[in-house]
């Protein structure tokens, strides 16, 4: 027998908001969290733009991906512990190392630091070190688990978390992901390969998901954490149940390693294995939150996915795109932009996708262009789709007690 | 997570296919549907494909395994070769200290955009699905041989379910290289005895094996999975493993698997990240 699975508490560390209510009030006012880089000098690199996340706890451990996470997990955890025993499903990006670390190695004075924390923090952290210190600063006791399926692993998490908590398997999760890559390789990587937007003169105009105009996705960085319980635990125990996750699907698209299946084969797969484990019908959906990321070839392949999915209803559908505003925080997108879904479905309002000025005409859905729109939804699909053709979507209801 | 299976019935998972490779370099190329895609390929790439074609083979199964398929991977901390490294610092230096503005105008044009691709840890799954056609669920999932006892959990949980009828559950580590070398060299204690390694099982039902004339290589009998939260800063857990050589990373028990040649392989786990894990395995 299945559970429904509730989610009890949110944490959310994003550069639109170090909160759940700072992050909804800025969603809803479009506000744009891209500026120019000032993690580092970015100096001649093509892109000097990110949606970095200012906040004054992120420099207290030298990876920001790390702090991050810690932080939007003791927001979760503030709406109480479940009943049971704990687990951590945590998609997480690549450690990426320091180049001046590295060039301090290159001294013939060099030695490696004394001290355990110095080691494990000298030229890279360990990505890994993150679920432990979660786990155990929340004694959480059931194996963690770690998602690194890129662009797709914070749904990923979500997902699988949903799952164990469904089936029995853990009592109760947390879940999210967390992502810092504004540095100089992780800027310089995504250049190189000319993933990222170069528009350095109007950062606040540069994400712009299935505008004509868009050129690539703009980086961001963050975390965002769920606490997910079985729903009748969370009603017995008096919790404030904000949103139920009811079913996860994802696919590989066995495809290009850059670039998505030109029908939307995979995205199409994971959205209707959701449904489909949703125990739901596809004219249920009435909300998306795409994955949306500025890119020439997502945007509009996963345009095609829904048509696929939605048929006719698909213009009649609101699809939001949150990377307009927060960019794309790799794995810890998905987690953040179902924050971003859950507080659109409690709010009855949904965000806007900012700077959808010129519609593509392969993007010809409703993909609510500049303002937040009130809209009364009940059941909005969140997609992510990862470099390297790995797609996840879940499915996230409104819970009315 | 206990468990103990049954006696082998229909609904118990088996194991029909094994294939691993030790040691790099290897070569995928006759596993390759997609010839372009050898130039994006890493070693933990080569690895993984290689593992996976061997297994599949050993199981007899088609190469091109569409949507009842899912992957179930353990992938090993982030590598990195010393040139690379050397060729992006060489032209990111001034005065023997870094230079982001060198790095831009110099360092940023050396970096060969295809390293992005070879050292992702989701890229072996990717290249699993592109040359298996492999388009159902995956976990993909790092770093150690703890991890790989969780992408079992989670492929058992798969088949058991009906999500998937085959589940192709891997370890791919590639640790020959400086970055991992200076990760194993500053935990406590250090571990120098690394080797490259990928290996792979193919699980399926007793029942969906036997519909296929399938011949079950080895059976699952029993498993634990456990955790010990832990500061990771202030305490240092000296890992332990027997049944498996413990350099290969999330490839050790998969490896051992395929090298046993007794009829039953015990294996047990305690990991430097608290996961304690142990198994034992009937051979066929």
């Amino acid at each position: 027998m299945r559970r429904r699975v509730a989610v009890t508490g949110m944490g959310v560390v994003c550069p639109i908001g170090h909160s759940t209510e700072q992050f909804k009030a800025n969603l809803l006012a479009g506000q744009s969290g891209v500026g120019p880089i000032t993690l580092f000098d970015p100096a001649e690199l093509p892109t000097r733009i990110a949606a970095e996340v200012h906040w004054d706890g992120a420099n207290r451990l030298r990876d920001r991906k790390i702090a991050f996470a810690l932080e939007a997990a003791r927001q979760a955890m503030d709406s109480g512990r479940p009943h049971g025993e704990g687990g951590l499903s945590l998609g997480i990006g690549l450690e990426l190392f320091s180049m001046p670390d590295l060039c301090a190695m290159r001294r013939p004075d060099f030695a490696m630091p004394a001290g355990l924390r110095d080691r494990l923090t000298f030229l890279q952290t360990p990505s890994d070190l993150c679920v432990h210190m979660i786990s155990n600063e929340h004694g959480l006791r059931r194996p963690p688990l770690t998602h690194v399926s890129a662009c797709a692993a914070g749904t990923d998490a979500l997902g699988t978390a949903f799952r164990m908590v469904a089936d029995g398997r853990y009592d109760w999760m947390l879940a999210g992901g967390t992502d810092s890559m504004i540095n100089p390789l992780g800027v310089g990587g995504f250049c190189r390969i000319g993933a990222t937007s170069v528009v350095n003169d109007q950062p606040e105009r540069a994400s712009r998901p299935f505008d004509a105009n868009r050129s690539g996705f703009v980086l961001g960085e963050g975390a965002g954490m769920l606490l997910l319980e079985p729903l009748d635990r969370a009603f017995d125990r008096g919790a404030t149940v904000v949103a139920e996750i009811a079913g996860y699907g994802n696919s590989f698209d066995a495809w290009g390693i850059s670039e998505p299946h030109p029908e939307g084969r995979g995205a199409y797969q994971a959205m209707a294995r959701a449904v489909k484990d949703a125990g739901i019908t596809v004219d249920e959906i009435d909300c998306i939150n795409a994955h949306g990321t500025s890119t020439p070839k997502n945007d509009s392949v996963e345009t095609l996915a829904i048509k696929r999915l939605l048929g006719d209803r698909a213009y009649r559908v609101p699809v939001c795109a949150t990377k307009s505003m927060i960019g794309h925080l790799i794995s810890a997108a998905g987690a953040v932009e179902a924050i971003a879904a859950i507080l659109s479905l409690q709010s009855h309002c949904i965000h806007p996708t900012i700077n959808l000025e010129n519609l593509d005409p392969l993007c010809d859905l409703d993909y609510v262009p500049l303002r937040a729109r009130r809209y009364v939804h009940h059941v909005t699909l969140s997609n992510s789709f990862g470099f390297g053709g790995q797609n996840a979507s879940i499915v996230l209801k409104a819970v009315h007690a | 997570m206990d468990r103990r299976t049954p006696p082998l019935t229909d609904d118990s998972i088996v194991v029909t296919g094994l294939g691993h490779i030790v040691d790099s370099p290897c070569d995928p190329t006759p596993y390759l549907k997609v010839r372009k895609n050898r130039k994006f390929m890493g070693v933990q790439d080569d690895l993984a494909v290689v593992a996976t074609g061997i297994a599949l083979e050993n199981a007899a199964l088609p190469q091109d395994l569409g949507e009842q398929a899912g992957v179930f991977l353990a992938v090993g901390y982030i590598p990195f070769e010393r040139s690379d490294i050397d060729q992006l610092l060489d032209g990111s230096i001034v005065n023997k200290e870094f230079s982001m503005l060198r790095m831009s105008t110099v360092g940023y044009h050396s970096l060969n955009p295809l390293l992005t691709f070879r050292c992702l840890s989701n890229m072996p799954a990717f290249h699993i699905s592109a040359n298996f056609n492999v388009q159902g669920p995956y976990f993909v999932t790092y770093p150690g041989a703890g991890q790989f006892y969780i992408a079992l959990d989670q492929a058992y949980h798969a088949l058991s379910t009906g999500t998937v009828d085959i589940a192709i559950v891997g370890g791919v580590a590639h640790q020959r290289n400086f970055l991992v070398h200076h990760h194993f060299g500053r935990v406590e204690p250090p571990v120098h005895a690394l080797s490259d390694a990928g290996a792979c099982l193919i699980l399926e039902s007793a029942a969906h094996a036997r519909r296929r004339g399938a011949t079950v290589r080895a059976h699952l009998s029993q498993y634990d999975l456990h955790y010990e939260p832990h500061d990771p800063f202030e305490t240092s857990i000296v890992p332990h493993e027997t049944g498996a050589d413990s350099g290969m990373g999330p490839a050790s028990l998969p490896v051992a698997l395929n090298r046993n040649r007794q009829p039953v392989l015990s294996h047990d786990l305690v990991a430097a990240d608290g996961i304690r894990a142990s198994s034992v395995w009937e051979l066929l």
